[in-house]
């Protein structure tokens, strides 16, 4: 009897320690739990020379690094988790590039960031792309990385800041050149956190083509984007430029037409070139006084030096700004002085009417 | 009651005949259109001559009745003919704006308002309203040939007006009376003082008030402005072969600041003084029709209406003669 009673709280325990491990495993599954199933994998793709030839020839790489997948954000999860057309060693059937979408979407409960990304990530030019069954559009792991991935403020992340132009110039060698020559290129990569990386002009992602209208480098939106960091004094102000520029180009006639929706207009881009951008002292620039006939004559035919004489960016209200400003202050005060004469003389007439009419009244 | 019962019966009855006959008189030529002082000093003399003595009198009373009846009928149609003449000048109208310059009014403020209304979004480019005005011109390209289309109607009526000037009388006539005087400073200084309460008397104008003159020559400073900034702009790649990049920005800054001075004096300056001042209100004809009335021309220029009446172009009637 007692040995009986003995052996149901046996069962029970271990029943109970069962049902907690399935707990633990369902719910927490630890680094340790999920590691332990990497064991398997890593067999064969723990070996650095693992390769596979693709039917079009290019050889890629197989092999999956322990130490990097335990460090990324991935760390508790199993390889099949991602890997969901892996049911068999060895693999049968086409295995497919993993489809992040399993787990992250909006609203999504397993516990990744619930975000809009996802979304504006489909209407890009990249999600567009992949929908139209283009191969070599971006996917979600060509720039945050496939075993790797980490958050994008850790430093060894791909898409932190730092590393973001590498990121994309993988794709786009010639852009990334280009960011590489100028001004925000050279001194990202010096480690400047102030200059602009690819996806501060262009989005994260919502990436859109230059020509489409919801691009934040379409022709009319340049200004705006460039204005974040350019209408900044706490930005600009620590390189010495001035915080007036988008707005005295806003005032200029290039500005005003933009605004109104015109394409045509020169923006920011139009005169200082894009992702090669250099400062007005550098004779590669296309604002050095030399290269001024040669840009402004993109639009103006026979441009010549004469459109170098004088600022593009002038602000009447600063003295710096010679004969315009004097104009300027000449018509506030004549304006003004002209106008409340003016009125004056007006409403001495109707004073002289209303009394008239008072006195007529009286009598 | 005295006097009656002393009148002998004869007496009596001639003077109720020749009451009833003065009654008839006044009843049937006067229409009893008469006042009762007429009437009883009638009635007194027919009591006085009655009481002087009877027979002979009868015809030569009822003629002096009729006459004098007939006298106040004349005096009655005169002072009738007298209100409606009156009555009459206020609406008799002389040309005071000849055709010739009515277009030129006409192209000129037509221009100006596709001017103001295509321009001023650009000077005031943040505000909603101005994406809306541009927008009904089709955007900026439409809204900028339409300002040109304003702004060749505002050149041609410039230089039409330079060749009026010169080529035409009553240009040149015109033109002299537009001249500033040393007058258009003593009557400002009057008008001042005039207003003020200081003077009854408002200062005489002739042809064009200082006002006017002011206007006038308003339009010359603005013309020469706009117009030459204007031109520089819209031909900016001619402009910038010969004059550098700082003389565009010196022109778009006199350009938009005249701009908004011109419109503010127009709106607020100009359509007082023509249209919305209470004597005027709401519209002033005179620069649709070109008339006046006399009467207009008497109290707002009345040196030009003495001079023409002296010249005798105009007619003043029979009361201002004497």
């Amino acid at each position: 009897m007692r040995n009986k009673c003995c052996k149901w709280t046996v069962y029970l325990i271990t029943a109970g320690a069962m049902a907690l491990a399935g707990v633990v495993y369902g719910q927490e599954r630890n680094a340790a739990t999920a590691q332990l199933q990497w064991d398997r994998c890593l067999i064969c793709h723990g070996k650095p020379g693992l390769k596979k030839v693709l039917p079009n020839g290019r050889i890629i790489s197989l092999y999956v690094d322990r130490d990097q997948l335990a460090r990324s954000v991935h760390s508790k999860r199993r390889c099949e988790e991602c890997h969901t057309d892996i049911t068999t060693i060895p693999h049968k059937g086409e295995i497919k590039k993993v489809d992040c979408r399993h787990c992250h979407y909006k609203g999504s409960p397993m516990g990744v960031p619930d975000t809009e990304k996802y979304l504006e990530y489909e209407e890009s030019v990249h999600g567009r792309a992949v929908k139209e069954g283009n191969p070599k559009a971006a996917i979600c792991q060509d720039c945050h990385g496939a075993h790797d991935v980490l958050p994008p403020t850790d430093p060894a992340s791909h898409v932190f800041k730092l590393h973001v132009p590498q990121t994309c110039g993988r794709c786009h060698l010639k852009e990334y050149s280009d960011y590489s020559k100028g001004v925000h290129g050279k001194q990202l990569h010096e480690g400047n956190m102030d200059m602009p990386s690819c996806v501060d002009c262009h989005g994260e992602h919502r990436i859109y083509r230059p020509t489409d209208e919801k691009s934040t480098v379409y022709a009319t939106h340049v200004p705006e984007t460039c204005s974040k960091c350019h209408a900044a004094k706490q930005i600009v102000g620590k390189y010495g430029l001035s915080p007036e520029r988008v707005e005295t180009y806003k005032e200029s006639f290039h500005g005003i037409a933009t605004e109104f929706g015109e394409k045509r207009a020169a923006n920011c881009a139009s005169c200082h070139g894009y992702h090669a951008i250099l400062p007005s002292s550098d004779p590669e620039s296309p604002i050095y006084v030399t290269n001024i006939p040669k840009t402004c004559g993109k639009c103006h035919p026979n441009a010549n030096l004469n459109y170098a004489r004088g600022s593009i960016h002038v602000n009447p209200k600063s003295k710096e700004s010679g004969v315009v400003y004097y104009v300027s202050t000449f018509f506030r005060y004549f304006t003004t002085l002209v106008i409340l004469g003016l009125i004056i003389h007006i409403l001495l007439d109707i004073y002289r009417r209303i009394r008239l009419r008072l006195e007529k009244e009286k009598s | 009651m005295e006097e009656k019962k002393d009148l002998v019966k004869e007496q009596y009855e001639l003077r109720n005949e020749l009451y009833s006959y003065l009654e008839q008189q006044v009843r049937e030529r006067l229409h009893e259109e008469v006042d009762e002082g007429f009437v009883e000093s009638l009635r007194q003399r027919i009591d006085g001559l009655v009481e002087e003595g009877v027979g002979e009198i009868r015809e030569r009373v009822r003629r002096e009745i009729h006459a004098e009846v007939t006298k106040k009928v004349g005096e009655i149609r005169r002072k009738k003919e007298k209100l409606e003449k009156e009555k009459k000048k206020e609406h008799v109208e002389v040309e005071r704006f000849s055709l010739n310059v009515r277009i030129q009014h006409a192209i000129l403020f037509t221009g100006v308002i596709i001017l103001i209304i295509t321009g001023l979004p650009l000077k005031f480019h943040e505000a909603r309203i101005s994406e809306f005005v541009i927008g009904l011109f089709g955007g900026i390209d439409g809204s900028r040939l339409w300002h040109r289309i304003g702004a060749t109607m505002l050149i041609i009526v410039s230089v039409y007006h330079m060749i009026y000037l010169l080529f035409f009388e009553e240009g040149r006539y015109n033109f002299l009376q537009l001249l500033p005087r040393w007058k258009d400073i003593k009557d400002f200084v009057q008008m001042i003082k005039y207003y003020l309460g200081l003077t009854a008397e408002r200062p005489k104008f002739g042809r064009f008030s200082y006002v006017e003159k002011f206007d006038y020559w308003a339009v010359y400073w603005g013309m020469v402005i706009m117009v030459g900034s204007g031109l520089l702009l819209w031909f900016e790649e001619i402009s910038l072969r010969v004059l550098p990049k700082y003389m565009i920005d010196i022109a778009k800054e006199a350009h938009s600041d005249e701009a908004l001075l011109a419109t503010l004096a127009i709106i607020i300056w100009h359509f007082y003084n023509a249209h919305f001042n209470p004597s005027k209100f709401p519209l002033n004809k005179t620069m649709f029709t070109g008339k006046i009335t006399l009467d207009e021309m008497m109290e707002e220029h009345p040196l030009e209406y003495e001079e023409l009446v002296r010249q005798g172009k105009i007619q003043p009637d029979a009361e201002d003669k004497q």
